[in-house]
């Protein structure tokens, strides 16, 4: 038996079936809302105590109405399952791939369908955070949420060790080469124009024999250790002490290290070792900063 | 004649119906069809605690939903329970009676509730209608309940002017009913003497069929509720009982260019009917009929199939206001379907509109005589035909 249809007629069909339906009042309501006020409104279930979102008029399991008993949602939310759209069809809201995700909204017991930008498709995933982001030309449809966008979900700064995660013996450093034009910018910048600096013939006749960096100039290499490594971002300086004990000569390249030394309990603050060392590894300071740490994130 | 056998009577102990309109947009489709749930259980004095099962029925197609019973649990009551979707076009409504008088009767569920519900204005009614068209099934014409041919056939028998006029007077008593109950869609408020006027001005539809004949296209729902006579009897001072139903149709290749007889489902399913029940003349032993008269001409015509009359009695029940509401046969005291008609539901209002004149219910449009047996018919495509005999009496099994 052959199976072709190289005899059999097929027949076109030629509908296209436009049609509408109508949301209702209380739906009609919910968009209402999204549109003129950028709010998410649900509806709750006093018998049930669980809130819907899309709104309908009657609790399914309680069986009675609530139409009226809107409470205002969060713009925020999480994702509880997704899938990604790569086919394209006339009546899609936005050009494929595209993500369309349920939703649960904080606040609400349901989730509703709508789309994910901005997270790439391969990283999309179940658990995300996301938040409204309204259109800025309404419609008066489900649109007027344009989209879901993710939410970043760590602290906007990575601040650096807290307190309790410091450590006897951490140590941190930061290296640089001092160059003729570090020392004649920390020159302006200071005011200290001293020709021990800045003319290489009255150097000559000091013991040094060349010109020198400003003491400072070395010494303020713990700034980004301190600030920037250990403790780290959100550090506060107390007190920086230091002793010098060999120039630093243009071209040299100085290394600064903190360690931590001492953690004192009571005011949670921290003692740190400082040591700066030059290519030769000669210590050409040393010292010790007090600092508050970063608060716990 | 094959005698059927009933394991237990069925009464009908509750109605409700949402408002009838061409336009419920404050609503969607779970929300119109709560209205109704709401209302019925009100009437039988029930909670949805009390449902046992819940059959839903609509046209298929006319919503553009896939499946609309399981979005329309937001409305029914329907979650956690037994339930069905019934679908057979225009006849739905009244197949929904009949599934559920099965379902109760066989044992298998107490208390039934029927949703039948059309949302006309929303989805595609002409897709889901043109669909049924198919060029190689003997299937070619039957597509809808537009029709001129009716009107032809009764002006070439009576002819024009007293047909014409009984089709008008057919049409003018229905909104005349119509006005009466505060559900039905539309309600214009005519006149009888604006016949002749009407009869000429209204836009023609197809030949003599035109506008003002036509039945409206309406958003609405209407539910039953169901029991056993047990539990009907606990509920229900006076329910309207299933006497019996019976479904006729046929496949339809319309000859349009030649005069064969058609062999109309109406009259072979009221001979059927009648036989089985032991009725000789229906119209002494029925007292008011709930007709599905999609336009006036075949409301005046199916007269005669429906109530077995040969020559012009029909037309004299007509003329002489025997179906009017205070008449001596009473036809659709509601208004009818040219009054209301939102499909999936209509064929079902038809038995619901009969059961609430058995129960005494119809408040405005209650008929003046009383009503121990009642009758109610659903139509749809194609010449598919549905007769539910109620009456007042608890059924002798």
């Amino acid at each position: 038996m052959t199976t072709t249809t190289e005899d059999c007629f097929t027949i076109d069909g030629k509908l296209a079936l436009p049609y509408q339906y109508f949301a209702g009042r209380t739906s009609s309501r919910f968009i209402i809302s999204i549109r003129d006020d950028k709010k998410i409104m649900g509806l709750k279930c006093n018998t049930c105590d669980k809130v819907f979102v899309p709104p309908r008029s009657s609790c399914e399991v309680c069986f009675e109405d609530i139409s009226e008993n809107w409470v205002e949602l969060s713009n925020t939310g999480v994702v509880e399952g997704f899938t990604i759209v790569r086919y394209e069809e006339p009546h899609q809201p936005v050009k494929p791939p595209y993500i369309t995700a349920l939703i649960k909204l904080d606040g609400a017991d349901t989730s509703f369908a709508h789309i994910v930008k901005g997270m790439p498709l391969s990283q999309m995933k179940k658990g995300l955070r996301v938040e409204a982001m309204f259109a800025k030309k309404t419609t008066g449809t489900i649109m007027d949420i344009d989209h879901f966008r993710p939410i970043d979900q760590g602290p906007k700064f990575e601040l650096g060790y807290p307190y309790d995660q410091l450590e006897i013996g951490m140590f941190a450093s930061f290296t640089k080469t001092i160059s003729e034009t570090d020392v004649y910018l920390f020159a302006g910048i200071s005011g200290d124009f001293n020709p021990m600096h800045l003319n290489e013939e009255f150097a000559k006749t000091t013991p040094m024999g060349t010109r020198i960096a400003h003491g400072a100039l070395p010494q303020c290499l713990i700034a980004p250790v301190l600030g920037m490594k250990l403790p780290g971002l959100g550090t506060i300086a107390l007190e920086i002490t230091t002793r010098f004990k060999a120039p630093t000569y243009f071209g040299d390249t100085i290394t600064a290290t903190g360690e931590v030394i001492e953690k004192l309990d009571e005011r949670q603050w921290v003692k740190m070792g400082l040591t700066f060392t030059n290519q030769k590894m000669e210590v050409v300071a040393t010292g010790q900063a007090l600092v508050i740490p970063p608060p716990a994130q | 004649m094959k005698e059927i056998k009933k394991n237990r009577n069925v009464g009908i102990i509750g109605v409700g119906q949402s408002v009838y309109s061409s336009h419920r947009e404050e609503v969607n489709q779970p929300e119109m069809i709560h209205e109704a749930v709401v209302e019925a259980l009100d009437d039988a004095g029930m909670t949805m605690a009390d449902i046992d099962c819940v059959v839903h029925g609509n046209m298929e197609l006319f919503e553009m939903v896939h499946q609309p019973d399981l979005w329309h649990t937001l409305g029914t009551g329907t979650l956690g329970r037994e339930s069905l979707r019934v679908t057979t076009g225009g006849t739905t409504g009244a197949t929904l009676v009949c599934a559920v008088d099965s379902l109760v009767a066989s044992g298998l569920h107490d208390v039934v509730m029927a949703i039948g519900f059309e949302k006309l204005q929303e989805g595609h009614t002409t897709g889901g209608i043109t669909n049924m068209a198919d060029p190689l099934w003997t299937r070619k014409l039957q597509t809808g309940a537009l029709t001129g041919m009716t009107a032809t056939q009764i002006i070439e028998e009576f002819g024009e002017e007293r047909a014409k006029k009984a089709s008008m007077k057919y049409r003018i008593t229905m909104d005349k009913h119509a006005m009466k109950n505060e559900k039905a869609h539309r309600r214009l408020g005519l006149e009888f003497d604006q016949a002749d006027d009407m009869a000429a001005n209204s836009p023609a539809l197809v030949g003599e069929l035109r506008l003002i004949h036509m039945c409206s296209q309406s958003d609405g729902a209407c539910v039953m509720i169901f029991a056993s006579e047990k539990k009907a009897l606990e509920h229900c001072d006076q329910p309207a009982w299933i006497k019996d139903h019976v479904t006729v149709h046929r496949e339809e290749n319309f000859a349009i260019f030649g005069d064969a007889p058609v062999t109309m489902t109406h009259r072979v399913d009221a001979e059927k009917l009648f036989n089985r029940n032991g009725i000789k003349d229906p119209r002494q032993e029925i007292d008011m009929m709930e007709m599905y008269d999609p336009f006036s001409w075949w409301g005046l015509d199916w007269l005669r199939e429906f109530l077995l009359l040969e020559g012009d009695e029909h037309l004299k029940m007509v003329e002489n206001g025997e179906i009017a509401i205070d008449g001596e046969f009473p036809v659709n005291p509601s208004g009818g379907v040219i009054a209301s008609n939102p499909i999936g539901a209509t064929a079902m209002v038809r038995v619901a509109e009969a059961a609430m004149q058995i129960m005494g219910r119809a408040k405005e449009h209650q008929v003046a005589k009383e009503v121990n047996t009642a009758l109610a018919s659903g139509f749809g495509g194609t010449m598919w035909t549905v007769l539910v005999l109620l009456t007042k009496d608890a059924p002798r099994l």
